[in-house]
């Protein structure tokens, strides 16, 4: 019995039972104690009436749950202050909700993310030697001021598309790259795809994305709802600039982007074929704060581009060719108004 | 800048100023050049003179108000973008939700929650409505996956649920609360008769069960009449048998359709039923007795290319 009783005491069940360890303020402050009175309380005398309890609990229903955790709030900021500062270290939703500027690029910054580590040497791309600084440990390790120079250069170039009006895609389908795509893509207002990219989508774009909807915009973004009626029958959208994270998976989007003329920024491992895409950055693909830390940047840069047009739009300037009224009044596919084909269809027989 | 009083005489003038080409050269001054912004969107002009009309106008009409160039600008097109920033997905409206139904679990991840079991019971969208609700063809798993997060949510301590995820949980319910609805107790009526209802296979049985001596009628017919096997009438009665019922209550069955076994089983599960409303407190000796449980079998369908619903023909060499 004795035996038996031990067990339950000591076994893992009961270690594993999910109680909150009394945390006793006392503990943690540092302030001169004070002294407590051990002695037992008396249990609050109920009322004689047992409605004034009822009447009580029903004039402030969410007071219990809502004061605990009022209470567990206030004791986490109080207690948060303790302890030793830790600098220096690594934020890894840093990264992700404040990411740094193109003017932010350091050698630094690239070598911490793990941006120089490429892959093993019997996988690469001969066509990478040029970035490639040299071999350690059986690992090509990328040049890093090459590649904070390509970077630089992605950065410009997401700018100036994002300043002319451009519709920039950000795609990062590996698992884990979903958040940084769309905090860049939110930066940049520009687009985001993190799951598969549908073969077609370019080159068949009316089948797939036909449906989706799009809108009419002035020069500062904002909706025009009176030209609604005219995106009815207009080919789907298709990008200015498309930035791909791990362009060895998209083989297809690249591939359909060259036959459309849309230019590519790619992240280009030591093992990926830098004439994929257009502006290439070698640096590592396999590492999510190194891409983190490239979609981050080229976010930032695509929101500068943004606010450049936008402030350029409240002068009343604008670095692309607008679309006209009588322009989207036209039919799409025929460059005429809708009324005037019966004009036209005679004097083609 | 004061604009004149809108009267039948100022618009007709205004619109026969608009109407004719002369007339409208003269109200841009050649003074300011800018970008050609009226309602009417004539193309800029290139011309600097202003013609002055050659007779003196009614000095009763007043001029037309001033262009307001900024608002203008504002209203010519620029360009055509994607209305939400997963276009490309080919299924926009979905990622949204998704998105932001993350967005929340993410913000209000702290808050308490209830256990798995205590939360609310809610009937999100069937896949079929959903589909419809966003217009995109979502697939299962996905859409398995968004209820996952409504479920998160939906998990959150019902005092402290904010406003903000209330209105989206309650965006994604199914039309009509079918949680809501309480089905009502059986009930004896004005005579103490109790009236259920039973089927097995393809018998239906309604029998009325009102106290007595254990007298049974079904279809009109003495027991032993209808059902001539003992195996049958035991089991018929098994329900009153189990529970020592049987000189207590008199019953009056109807029975239609099927054959001996499944008609047998039908009464059963009726006189079970009805003796139920009678006496509530019987039914965990009826559970265990095996009458209240429902046989949903029912015959397979024969397919094409078999002999009976699985049998297939026999192999034949040539």
């Amino acid at each position: 019995m004795i035996v038996r009783r031990f067990g339950v005491r000591q076994s893992r069940q009961l270690l594993a039972l999910n109680r909150r360890s009394p945390i006793s303020s006392r503990f943690l402050s540092t302030e001169t104690q004070i002294p407590v009175d051990t002695a037992q309380k008396e249990a609050p005398v109920s009322s004689p009436n047992p409605l004034h309890e009822v009447v009580q609990a029903t004039q402030n229903p969410r007071s219990l749950a809502q004061k605990q955790f009022k209470k567990q709030e206030q004791q986490r900021s109080k207690f948060n202050k303790l302890g030793s500062a830790v600098t220096d270290s690594h934020d890894p939703e840093g990264l992700l909700k404040n990411p740094p500027r193109p003017s932010d690029i350091t050698l630094e910054l690239l070598l911490a993310s793990g941006t120089h580590l490429g892959h093993s040497t019997s996988r690469w791309n001969p066509q990478n030697s040029r970035y490639i600084y040299g071999i350690r440990e059986g690992v090509h390790i990328i040049s890093l001021d090459v590649t904070a120079a390509y970077l630089r250069r992605a950065a410009k170039v997401v700018e100036e598309v994002a300043a002319r009006g451009g519709i920039i895609l950000f795609a990062g389908t590996r698992k884990g790259q979903k958040r940084s795509i769309v905090r860049a893509a939110e930066l940049a207002g520009a687009y985001h795809i993190f799951e598969r990219w549908i073969p077609g989508s370019l080159t068949n774009g009316q089948q797939i994305l036909g449906h989706c909807a799009t809108k009419v915009v002035n020069a500062l973004d904002e909706e025009l709802p009176e030209f609604k009626a005219d995106l009815a029958d207009r080919p789907s959208v298709k990008p200015d600039l498309v930035i791909c994270l791990n362009p060895l998976e998209n083989v297809v989007l690249l591939h359909e982007c060259g036959l459309h003329n849309v230019p590519t920024i790619g992240i280009i491992d030591t093992d990926a074929d830098p004439t994929r895409v257009t502006y290439p950055i070698p640096a590592n693909d396999d590492s999510l704060r190194g891409t983190n830390l490239i979609a981050g940047i080229l976010g930032r840069a695509g929101e500068a581009g943004q606010k450049r047009r936008i402030e350029m739009a409240r002068e009343g300037k604008t670095l692309y060719k607008p679309v006209t009224a009588s322009e989207l009044r036209l039919d799409p596919f025929t460059g005429v108004l809708p009324g005037a084909e019966q004009t036209k269809g005679p004097k083609r027989d | 800048m004061a604009r004149p009083t809108s009267n039948g005489l100022t618009k007709a003038m205004q619109s026969l100023r608009l109407s004719s080409q002369f007339s409208q050269r003269s109200l841009v001054p050649s003074s300011r050049q800018l970008t050609r912004a009226y309602a009417t969107e004539a193309e800029p002009e290139t011309t600097n003179t202003a013609i002055q009309p050659e007779s003196i106008p009614d000095l009763s009409v007043q001029a037309a108000p001033e262009i307001d160039f900024s608002t203008s600008f504002l209203r010519n097109p620029a360009r055509i973008v994607p209305a939400s920033p997963s276009y490309f997905s080919g299924s926009p409206r979905f990622v949204d939700h998704v998105l932001h139904l993350e967005s929340l679990q993410a913000r209000y991840a702290a808050l308490p929650q209830l256990p798995a079991g205590e939360a609310p019971r809610m009937a999100w969208f069937k896949l079929k409505q959903f589909r419809e609700y966003v217009g995109e063809a979502v697939p299962v798993k996905k859409y398995k996956s968004l209820v996952k997060i409504l479920q998160r949510l939906n998990r959150i301590q019902t005092e402290m649920v904010p406003g903000e995820v209330r209105t989206v949980l309650d965006s994604f319910l199914r039309p009509g609360n079918p949680y809501a609805v309480v089905r009502e107790t059986p009930e004896l009526d004005e005579n103490g008769k109790a009236r259920a209802k039973g089927k097995r296979k393809e018998s239906k049985a309604v029998v009325h069960l009102v106290e007595g001596e254990g007298e049974i009628l079904v279809n009109g017919k003495s027991l032993v009449e209808a059902f001539p096997r003992v195996h049958d009438r035991e089991s018929a009665l098994w329900a009153l048998r189990t529970t020592q019922r049987m000189d207590k209550y008199n019953a009056w069955v109807t029975v239609r359709g099927g054959g001996v076994t499944g008609q047998t089983e039908a009464v059963t599960l009726a006189i079970a039923r009805a003796l139920m409303v009678h006496e509530p407190g019987l039914k965990p000796l009826l559970r265990r007795a095996g009458v209240i449980t429902v046989d949903a079998r029912r015959v397979e369908r024969k397919k094409p290319g078999h002999v009976k619903a699985r049998k297939m023909p026999a192999w034949v060499k040539r």
